[in-house]
């Protein structure tokens, strides 16, 4: 298992590089100048110039052929020394370090992910066993047209309704942000809810979950509506199979063989799009975030794509996908605590 | 007890009891909870080039001349007073004495001179260049940095302590209204030596001399600040205000409606039906300083006969498309210049194009063009006050214009695509850009737009509108301007190349108890005279 785990590691090291080079090529090459971007409205050609000039945005990519005796004056390596120190770079206009904002805002993106897949699974999973267990019930058909609704909503439409029906209507949750005005929890982890208790302010932990529920619903019904498919059909086809049959010959109860023996076994696919899901919310819900004022990665990233701002898009587009490869290795490893036939060697 | 002596005794408990309540009342913190339509960039003055920003540093920092609340016209901010010399080359402001930056250091002259060149000295060690920093908006408003051609600040230099002086390149009459922009706050060189390169962003402590000072910055979500009770000018009537960060429009008037915001601004001009029929709201209608405008290429073979821009001026039904998008919240006319500025307008351009498709059928007749011609409209993807929906309003123009028989291709594309593609040959036939403005002079909407190299992307040049805009900004006195701006806008109306198509009022609203907000049009105010008494 350790020198599996190390195996990945090292893939991961790798995978890691070969991002770093493909998305610092790949943001210069779309079509759109961060000088011009920068000036907006002002962006004359006069004035885009000496900006890219004072940004250094002339400057070579990779290698500096223009003058040999300094051939890696030349962004692409500047970045990457500067990287093996730890630096990301500074945001082209805001000059806030990258880092220092990756830090700041995984912990909301985080908490955000965690809330929409608890979401996701306390309502999808038991929709989906029971459309299993019930199957061509009106169970069935109510669970399986909720899934159908979730999946075809719109994030965006989602998150504007339930701020409006929640908080301006009934004035139950609070409409957008991540923390009431006159709450200060000093982080810990830098999950506010968690945090919160911690360090014993139940008022504030209160207030930071009550602030986490709607963008939770928003962001958790699609993986919600999906959970609770994937475990229906995968329920389904786990119940037919001979050994569900040979335990219920047994004289195995009912419940027994549901949840010990098939539902261990049908929530291997369950994990794996789970474990997908996850991956994709830690890289940032642009709408969600952008919706309900969240201060996570997904709408700084959108900025910045619209900025063109190098240094955040690559720093932050690296560290997601490191978070992905983690994630995904997590997801491979749990395969063998859910079933111990899989062995890593 | 008899009830004398009750009263005697209770009575005195009683006043005791309700003063000590209003006394407790008094003294509850009032927290002031603005909902910006975004993030500011930097906390950094003269580094900044946008409205968020700007209105977040304003309640730090304040700049040498200030403005009328409500209007453009110059007051004194820093500055007591100034004055140029005759030919407007040379300016001297006297500076507001026994002011104190947040900090406890003193304001002078010293500390002027120290912003100042630092915003506009390449070489300034404090400017920390080698490290990102750009201050473009003074190559912008300013022609260029120290020793640049056609730099309009020459140098800035210390008279005395409490004297300033900037010398110039070239005559110009606006440099008070350019200091008094929103960008160029004086902040403690102090802090700024303390911070080092990192001032401006969340890791650093920002330091004025304005009515609020920084408590905080936490990034994507909200910029607290507590009231400088030393303050010179008006105290402010809240102990905290907090500035959060709510991209969303929509979102920002459900945040309203909840109360868990005070006031706001930038709403889509279809919310003002919402926040009319809300009886705990009332709307604001900001001041409207920007332009919304088509811009004609020169380059394109049909654009560049006079008679088809001018079929196409007379096809629009501007009127109609300002009622059907801005909900009675913005003008059209045939002037660049905002309402506000109208005194520069001429006396002898009509007040707004003639919506006349049949003249306009003719017109593009004349010109060659019976069967009709083809061209691409190209609409902003991105929405601003000028434009909030820039979308349906292409498609209503379009729809004008195929009525005269001009077919309309509509196109758009990813915003800084779009801004850089309009600057490269041949550029846009059509497109829709805008204009909001940074200090109150006819010079900064049209230099803007038919400055020299300013009207590449329309390929259009001329070198006597370069002359009278030149003329323009060395001009002293309102009188004198207008006389030349009348003549600017003659040239600018005739040539048919940018039409203006709305003058908008971006709306704003504020829940009922908040009281004493009168929008800046330069989007700029602070926010010390606003009070929140009532607020539960």
């Amino acid at each position: 298992m350790a020198a599996y785990i190390f195996r990945r590691l090292l893939r991961t090291l790798l995978v890691m590089v070969g991002i770093s080079v493909v998305v610092f090529a790949f943001v210069r090459s779309i079509p759109g100048d961060p000088a011009v971007a920068m000036l907006g409205e002002r962006a004359t050609p006069e004035a885009s110039a000496r900006l890219r000039e004072q940004l250094g945005l002339n400057q070579p990519w990779f290698i500096n052929f223009k003058d040999p005796a300094h051939l890696f004056n030349a962004q692409y390596p500047k970045y990457v020394g500067a990287l093996l120190q730890g630096d990301l770079g500074n945001g082209i206009k805001s000059q806030i370090p990258v880092a220092s904002e990756l830090k700041n805002r995984f912990p909301a993106t985080v908490e955000l992910a965690l809330g929409a897949i608890i979401f996701a699974l306390l309502i999808g999973l038991p929709a989906g066993i029971i459309a299993a267990l019930r199957r061509n019930t009106v169970w069935d058909n109510l669970a399986t047209t909720v899934s159908l609704v979730g999946v075809s909503m719109p994030v965006f439409w989602l998150g504007l309704l339930l701020s409006w029906f929640f908080a301006v209507v009934l004035g139950w949750l609070p409409p957008s942000s991540r923390l009431g005005i006159g709450y200060t929890i000093v982080p810990i982890t830098g999950l506010d809810v968690l945090d919160g208790l911690l360090r014993g302010q139940f008022a504030a932990a209160w207030d930071a979950l009550r602030h986490l529920i709607l963008p939770s619903i928003a962001l958790g019904t699609i993986p919600m509506a999906i959970t609770a498919r994937i475990t229906r059909n995968s329920l389904l086809e786990v119940l037919g199979q001979d050994y569900v049959r040979t335990a219920r010959a047994k004289g195995l109860s009912p419940r027994s063989v549901t949840l010990k023996h098939a539902l261990r076994n049908a929530l291997l696919p369950v994990v794996t799009v789970v474990g997908l899901q996850m991956g994709a919310l830690l890289g940032g819900a642009v709408l969600t975030e952008t919706i309900f004022s969240w201060p996570g990665l997904g709408s700084w990233l959108y900025d910045a794509i619209s900025l063109r701002d190098y240094p955040v898009i690559q720093g932050g587009v690296i560290f997601a996908a490191l978070v992905v490869s983690l994630v995904n290795l997590l997801v491979d490893l749990s395969y063998a605590f859910l079933d111990p036939r899989i062995q890593y060697a | 007890m008899n009830r004398n002596k009750t009263n005697a005794v209770f009575k005195p408990l009683l006043l005791t009891a309700l003063l000590a309540a209003s006394a407790g009342l008094s003294a509850q913190a009032a927290t002031l909870v603005f909902g910006n339509n975004g993030e500011p960039v930097s906390l950094e003055s003269g580094n900044i080039t946008d409205g968020i920003s700007i209105l977040v540093q304003h309640q730090i920092y304040d700049t040498l001349v200030h403005f009328k609340d409500g209007t453009t016209t110059t007051i004194p901010g820093l500055a007591t007073s100034w004055k140029a010399n005759a030919d407007a080359t040379s300016w001297t402001f006297n500076l507001r004495k026994g002011v104190k930056f947040q900090d406890g250091t003193p304001f002078n002259a010293d500390a002027v001179v120290f912003n100042w060149q630092r915003f506009f000295d390449p070489k300034n060690q404090y400017g920390y260049r080698d490290q990102g920093r750009t201050y473009e908006i003074v190559g912008q408003l300013l022609g260029g940095f120290k020793g640049e051609k056609g730099a309009v600040i020459k140098d800035i230099v210390k008279v005395n302590d409490s004297t300033v002086r900037f010398d110039l390149n070239m005559p110009s009459s606006v440099l008070p209204d350019v200091v008094g922009a929103g960008y160029f706050g004086i902040a403690s060189p102090t802090a700024i030596r303390k911070d080092g390169a990192k001032y401006g962003t969340p890791n650093s402590t920002p330091v004025g001399t304005g009515p609020f000072s920084f408590v905080s910055w936490k990034t994507g979500d909200r910029v607290t600040l507590k009231a400088n009770t030393a303050y010179w000018g008006t105290k402010p009537k809240v102990d905290t205000l907090v500035i959060r960060s709510i991209k969303d429009a929509s979102q920002r008037l459900n945040e309203l409606k909840a109360g868990t915001i005070d006031f706001t601004a930038d709403l889509s001009p279809d919310s003002l039906k919402d926040v009319t029929g809300d009886k705990t709201l009332a709307a604001v209608r900001k001041p409207s300083f920007n332009v919304g405008f088509l811009s004609l290429n020169n380059n394109n073979q049909y654009l560049k006969n006079d008679k088809v821009r001018q079929a196409i001026s007379m096809a629009i039904n501007k009127k109609a498309i300002v009622d059907a998008f801005w909900n009675g919240l913005g003008v059209s006319s045939t002037s660049f210049l905002p309402p506000v500025l109208s005194w520069a307008n001429s006396k002898t351009v009509p007040a707004d194009y003639k919506y006349d498709p049949a003249a306009a059928k003719k017109m593009l007749t004349d010109a060659g063009y019976a069967n009709g011609i083809s061209l691409d409209l190209w609409y902003m993807p991105v929405s601003r006050p000028y434009f909030p929906n820039p979308k349906p309003i292409a498609e209503a123009m379009a729809a004008d214009l195929s009525a005269i028989g001009i077919k309309v291709n509509l196109k758009t594309e990813d915003w800084a695509k779009y801004l850089e593609d309009r600057n490269k040959e041949p550029g846009f036939d059509m497109y829709m850009i805008g204009w909001t403005g940074d200090y109150g002079d006819p010079d900064n909407f049209y230099a803007a737009y038919y400055g020299p190299n300013a009207a590449d992307d329309i390929n259009f040049k001329s070198p006597e509108l370069n002359t009278l805009l030149d003329q323009g900004r060395a001009a002293v006195g309102q009188a004198a301007k207008a006389k030349i701006y009348s003549q600017i806008q003659d040239i600018t109306y005739k040539a048919n190349y940018r039409l203006p198509i709305v003058h908008s009022q971006p709306l704003a609203a504020r829940r009922t108890y908040v009281q004493g907000w009168v929008p800046s049009p330069l989007g700029s105010e602070a926010f010390n005279k606003v009070s929140v008494i009532g607020k539960k």
